[in-house]
């Protein structure tokens, strides 16, 4: 009995040994992996901070109103949090990599798919990048031609424009990402619905003024002529 | 060589004109002579021309370069005797080269014979053979021709106590025409020259024959009456002669001496001559295009007479005054140059002696409508001498060869009527024909070739003319033709290189042959024809369909 | 390298027909049918009383007409063709014509009319304005004169003009270019000006043609092109300044032609005004500019409006574009009422040097930049109204030297701003 005992104890301590050392080079293999990982993602991220400052991508994420996002968010500069993105997303990338060679089962299934979800990631990003700079572009653009024309509510007008555009490039961004289409789906037609009928209003309420300045303008102009000269800037 | 018969002989000459004074001295008295002309006849015979139009050599007391007669009927002693001149008039003759000679219609010398009878009492016979009057108030819409001498066009006469009329100088008072037998006696003068054989007489200063009360007293109706009953006299007695009309008017007022082809044959073009130094100098061709179109039509027996210079100043009554001020400043810098109304300079020096500008010059007098007219000195390219007093600058003896006063008289130099032109440019050392002729390439020689171009067809003498108008204003290109012959002729006005496309539709299928090298040029199609014309360069095509 | 040429075969025989000449007259054009024909003329009797013996030509570059102005320029060509045309003229007057494009773009003009300049080796040039409806014919010789005979590169006019015309000039244009580039010229930016073949030579072969703006403002840079390359510059009055229609062009397009002009050459300009300091007068030929005082109602109330509501609404531009302190200022004056709104000249030239730097700096698009002055500059205007009320020719004068004295006072200011983020 003791000896049985023995012989089993001995046979599953030899068992777990044998598994060990089965399993102890995976082990190694993959503190390798992360190791070397990190060193790449590091490297990768020196060389992408650089290549940021040198192409002044900070000015251009300030432009599309990225930076002020940032900093609403206590976050540090948008070369900092793109460089540190890409160094996190490269290290997990060989981290994963060390796992799958440990060889647990169903795990391999889930790497495989993050693999696969990278690209798109990427996309969307991209995506989400210029949308909100132009998001931010078109919106000044109105914002100024509005003031410049007199129109009433300037604001209101630029706002709704880019809020529009940043409906619009999320709903792309997460389609892009297949995340939740069918609610995103809703989810914009809802938003965008609601931006056209608000505007609509707001159009319609403002418009009666503008409506009226424009036919003023038309047909009761010689009349204000006579009122006032006009002066020429050059 | 005879003379041709035809009776417009006139149309197709070309014309030397020359004082006998300054040809040739055959007797050594420093003045030259109707012997001297003659000794000369064969160079002129090798130079090409066919007329020579003598400068008055009547009697005179030469207060104005002989145009103020005082014989109608002689020679003056200095030229030689009326015999010398019928030997030179007969040798001209053999050679082909006709003579034309000077007539003064309107006045006289105040030492010809008849004033002198005329004024030596209110009632001599003679006394209205001229323009008589107690006052100096009649006429007084007539302007003063020769401003910076005269003062009045009537002279006091202290013999006879009244005034005298004269257009021109104060010795020079004016025939009365009004009188049939001033008339009668006039053309039986004429008459006297024509039956000796001169070919043809210049009519000087014919605006001014007849005055009436109340007008400017030029160009009257009356006048030209007066000059048609010559004509008529002349075709009658004498056909195959010429009349030249000395007169200085625009074409406009000059075409009525044309009449119906019945006074004048023909009639110098005043106002073309300044024009073309104008355009050579504006590097432009519209003051003679412009001319050109204001110019009207003559009858077919009548021809205009081109010159570039002659013995008179270059004048500038024919061109508006902002013109004239430009042609002063361009032209005549220095105040000296300067004579009356006009430039008193030869060609060469006004064209700062350059050779192309000479030779373009020169090919649009052979080359537009009319006959043209060389000055004695012009063909070797002689200067002017603008110290010497009135015209006379231009009028220095003829430059034959280097040696003692250039082979124009062994007379002592100082005895010379005129000093001979001395300056290390256009002195006689430098210039004179001995040298030119040696010289392949001397203007002398180029003239030689031109004249015998211009010669070698009759479209230049006779032909119509249609100007091209290419759009590049620097270019003068125009079209001479004659039956079926057509010349084309394009000339560059600028010192510079130009490019010219000439519209030659209605020219198409033709081979331009440049005349002087006789080469031929591509065919004319229905696009511009292209032309590369170097600075003042000029082209003469023969338009051939073959 | 074959590059294809901006000038036509058709022009190019043009100008050789045209060959060399003394004289150039510019003329661009876009539909000015109605006033064309009556410019030319004047301009061809300006050529004919004050150039009579010198060679000369007139050059329209015409953008794309469709009332046929171009026929009317060439229809006048003084030449054999047409011998009744003008007897007193002693040279052939060619009048040619181009259409440089089927869209009017001043830049592209100019740039075809230096070309042929340069082509027949102008000696002097003149571009006048197809719509200046008094233009004399002494302009010519007014604009050309002190080319032709004293060797002068560039000659700007000065006209008599109403106090409160020109106001972009008087308030911007003028005291700017005078405080960075040292010279007095009192029209920076005008329709007609004369120069030199030299300058225009000069001109044709810098970089500034193909920036894709068909070089609106090219005018200016021309003016400024002279100053820095050291030219000979002089103004000459010509007369009273009048156009067809007394019109207030809309503001925002002439702010681009003119300040965003002044701005983008302020970057490669910057070794020169950098180093100037003060101001130099210009020659001067004429009188001297004249001012007309009549009374001219305006909407200032409008004017202040604007500036208000620009002020408001557009805060987040102005946060990347003006300094805390001026903005918080303009803010403050932004709420005022009419009677003591002020907007005074200091707080007016930092404004304009603020915006100027952060145009070279791209805080933000250029063309918004420009675009966010409109407003300021209206509130600008209507103090200049309000100072200037009841000024007389002089006082407006004074003002006007105040407020460029101010402009060269505060330009350290400029070099500083210019410098901070280097």
């Amino acid at each position: 009995m003791r000896e049985m005992i023995i012989s089993e104890l001995s046979q599953a301590l030899h068992e777990i040994a044998r598994g060990f050392a089965h399993f102890l080079p995976r082990l190694i293999v993959m503190l390798i992996l992360a190791f070397v990982g990190w060193v790449i993602a590091y490297v990768v991220k020196a060389v992408l901070r650089s290549i940021l400052r040198l192409i002044k991508f900070d000015k251009l994420s300030e432009n599309a109103g990225a930076s002020q996002l940032l900093t609403t968010a206590a976050l540090p500069s948008a070369t900092e949090v793109l460089s540190r993105f890409v160094f996190w997303v490269t290290w997990l990338g060989f981290i994963l990599l060390g796992v799958r060679v440990l060889g647990i089962l169903g795990l391999q299934e889930q790497i495989a798919r993050f693999f696969l979800f990278l690209p798109r990631l990427f996309v969307a990003m991209f995506i989400l990048f210029f949308g909100l700079l132009a998001a931010s572009f078109f919106s000044r653009a109105a914002l100024l031609a509005a003031v410049n024309a007199n129109v009433p509510s300037p604001r209101v007008l630029s706002l709704a424009l880019r809020s529009i555009i940043i409906v619009f490039v999320l709903s792309i961004v997460f389609e892009e990402l297949g995340l939740a289409e069918q609610t995103m789906l809703v989810a914009f037609g809802i938003a965008f619905g609601a931006l056209m009928l608000g505007l609509a209003i707001a159009f319609g309420m403002g418009g009666r003024d503008l409506a009226q300045r424009f036919l003023e303008k038309r047909f009761v102009r010689g009349k204000k002529e006579e009122n006032e000269d006009e002066l020429s800037p050059l | 060589m005879p003379l041709n018969r035809d009776v417009l002989w006139y149309k197709d000459a070309i014309v030397y004109q020359v004082h006998v004074r300054t040809f040739h001295d055959s007797n050594g008295d420093g003045i030259g002579d109707f012997p001297g002309l003659e000794a000369k006849l064969d160079y002129l015979q090798e130079l090409g021309i066919s007329a020579i139009w003598l400068m008055p050599f009547f009697p005179s007391p030469l207060r104005d370069d002989g145009y103020d007669i005082a014989d109608h009927s002689a020679v003056h002693s200095n030229y030689g005797t009326l015999e010398d001149f019928r030997k030179f008039l007969g040798s001209a003759h053999d050679r082909g080269i006709r003579v034309i000679i000077e007539m003064v219609l309107n006045h006289t010398s105040d030492q010809h014979p008849w004033f002198q009878e005329s004024r030596s009492s209110q009632h001599n016979p003679r006394r209205d053979w001229y323009v008589w009057s107690d006052t100096d108030t009649r006429y007084k819409g007539t302007r003063i021709i020769f401003l910076d001498t005269e003062t009045s066009n009537w002279a006091w006469d202290p013999i006879s106590k009244s005034y005298y009329w004269h257009r021109f100088f104060s010795h020079q008072p004016d025939l009365n025409y009004d009188n049939p037998a001033v008339r009668e006696q006039m053309w039986n003068v004429m008459k006297f020259w024509l039956e000796m054989g001169v070919d043809g007489f210049r009519l000087d200063a014919v605006p001014y024959l007849v005055e009436r009360e109340g007008t400017n007293c030029e160009n009257l109706p009356e006048t030209h009456e007066i000059l048609k009953e010559l004509r008529r006299k002349l075709d009658e007695q004498f056909p195959g002669r010429m009349l030249l009309a000395e007169a200085n008017q625009w074409p406009a007022d000059l075409r009525p001496y044309f009449g119906d082809g019945d006074e004048f044959h023909m009639a110098f073009h005043f106002p073309l001559m300044p024009r073309m130094f104008m355009g050579l100098k504006l590097e432009d061709r519209k003051p003679i295009t412009e001319i050109l179109q204001q110019t009207p039509e003559i009858p077919p027996s009548c021809q205009w007479c081109l010159f570039l210079r002659n013995h008179d100043e270059l004048t500038l009554e024919m061109v508006t005054g902002m013109e004239r001020d430009y042609m002063y400043d361009t032209y005549a810098e220095s105040k000296t140059m300067r004579l009356n109304l006009g430039i008193r300079r030869r060609l060469a020096p006004l064209l700062d002696n350059d050779r192309r500008r000479i030779e373009l010059m020169n090919g649009m007098l052979m080359s537009l409508p009319g006959t043209p007219i060389v000055y004695y000195g012009d063909e070797i390219g002689m200067g002017d001498n603008i110290y010497l007093g009135d015209r006379n600058g231009v009028r220095t003896p003829m430059q034959w060869n280097g040696g003692t006063n250039g082979g124009f008289s062994t007379a002592a130099p100082e005895r010379l009527y005129s000093p001979l032109i001395q300056d290390p440019v256009y002195g006689y050392p430098a210039v004179n024909v001995l040298r030119q002729k040696a010289s392949e390439h001397s203007l002398l020689n180029w003239m030689r070739s031109i004249i015998t171009v211009r010669r070698s067809t009759g479209v230049f003498g006779r032909g119509s003319i249609e100007f091209l108008y290419p759009a590049n204003h620097r270019i003068l290109a125009y079209v001479r033709r004659l039956g079926n012959e057509a010349v084309l002729v394009v000339n560059n006005l600028s010192s510079t290189a130009q490019a010219v496309e000439l519209d030659l539709r209605r020219y198409k299928g033709n081979i331009p042959i440049e005349m002087s090298g006789k080469n031929m040029f591509p065919r004319v199609g229905d696009l511009p024809y292209p032309l590369t014309m170097g600075p003042y360069q000029f082209y003469w095509f023969r338009l051939r369909r073959i | 390298m074959a590059e294809e040429s901006f000038l036509t075969d058709d022009f190019l025989r043009q100008l050789i027909n045209v060959g060399e000449v003394d004289i150039l007259v510019g003329l661009p054009t876009h539909n000015n049918a109605k006033t064309v024909g009556s410019i030319v003329h004047t301009i061809q009797s300006g050529i004919l009383r004050g150039f009579p013996r010198e060679r000369a030509v007139i050059v329209n570059a015409d953008g794309g007409s469709r009332d046929g102005t171009p026929e009317l320029v060439t229809g006048v060509s003084i030449d054999d063709l047409r011998p009744a045309s003008n007897p007193y003229a002693l040279r052939t007057l060619h009048s040619i014509s181009t259409k440089y494009a089927s869209n009017p773009a001043s830049g592209v003009a100019l740039r075809t009319i230096l070309a042929a300049a340069e082509l027949l080796r102008a000696k002097a040039c003149v571009v006048m304005s197809p719509e200046s409806a008094n233009i004399e014919p002494e302009w010519l010789s007014k604009l050309l004169r002190p080319i032709y005979d004293d060797g002068f590169d560039l000659v700007t006019p000065t006209y008599r003009r109403h106090k409160f015309e020109g106001l972009l000039i008087t308030n911007l244009l003028y005291p700017m270019t005078r405080a960075l580039y040292g010279l007095r010229i009192r029209e920076p930016y005008s329709p007609e000006f004369g120069f030199s073949g030299r300058l225009g030579s000069q001109f044709l072969g810098q970089n500034v043609w193909n920036d894709g703006t068909g070089g609106a403002g090219v005018e200016l840079r021309f003016t400024l092109a002279a100053i820095t390359g050291k030219y000979r510059i002089c103004q000459s009055f010509l007369g009273e300044k009048d156009h067809i229609e007394r019109r207030s062009a809309d503001l925002v397009p002439v702010l681009r032609q003119t300040v965003g002009t002044l701005f983008s050459a302020l970057e490669p300009d910057f070794p020169v005004w950098s180093a100037v300091a003060g101001s130099q007068p210009a020659p001067t030929t004429g009188a001297d500019r004249e001012v007309l005082l009549e009374p001219l109602r305006v909407n200032r109330k409008r004017l202040r409006e604007m500036f208000s509501t620009g002020v408001a609404e557009l805060e987040s531009v102005f946060q990347s574009i003006l300094s805390p302190s001026t903005l918080a200022e303009l803010q403050r004056i932004a709420r005022l009422g009419e009677e003591e709104f002020h907007y005074p000249a200091e707080l007016w030239v930092r404004t304009v040097y603020e915006f100027a730097a952060s145009y070279r700096k791209s805080v933000i698009s250029r063309d918004h930049i420009v675009q966010a002055l409109a407003p300021l500059f209206r509130g600008r205007v209507f103090t200049f109204l309000m100072e200037n009320r009841n000024a007389s020719a002089d006082d407006v004068e004074n003002n006007i030297e105040g407020l460029c004295l101010e402009f060269e006072r505060l330009k350290p200011y400029l070099l500083q701003l210019w410098k901070s983020r280097e």
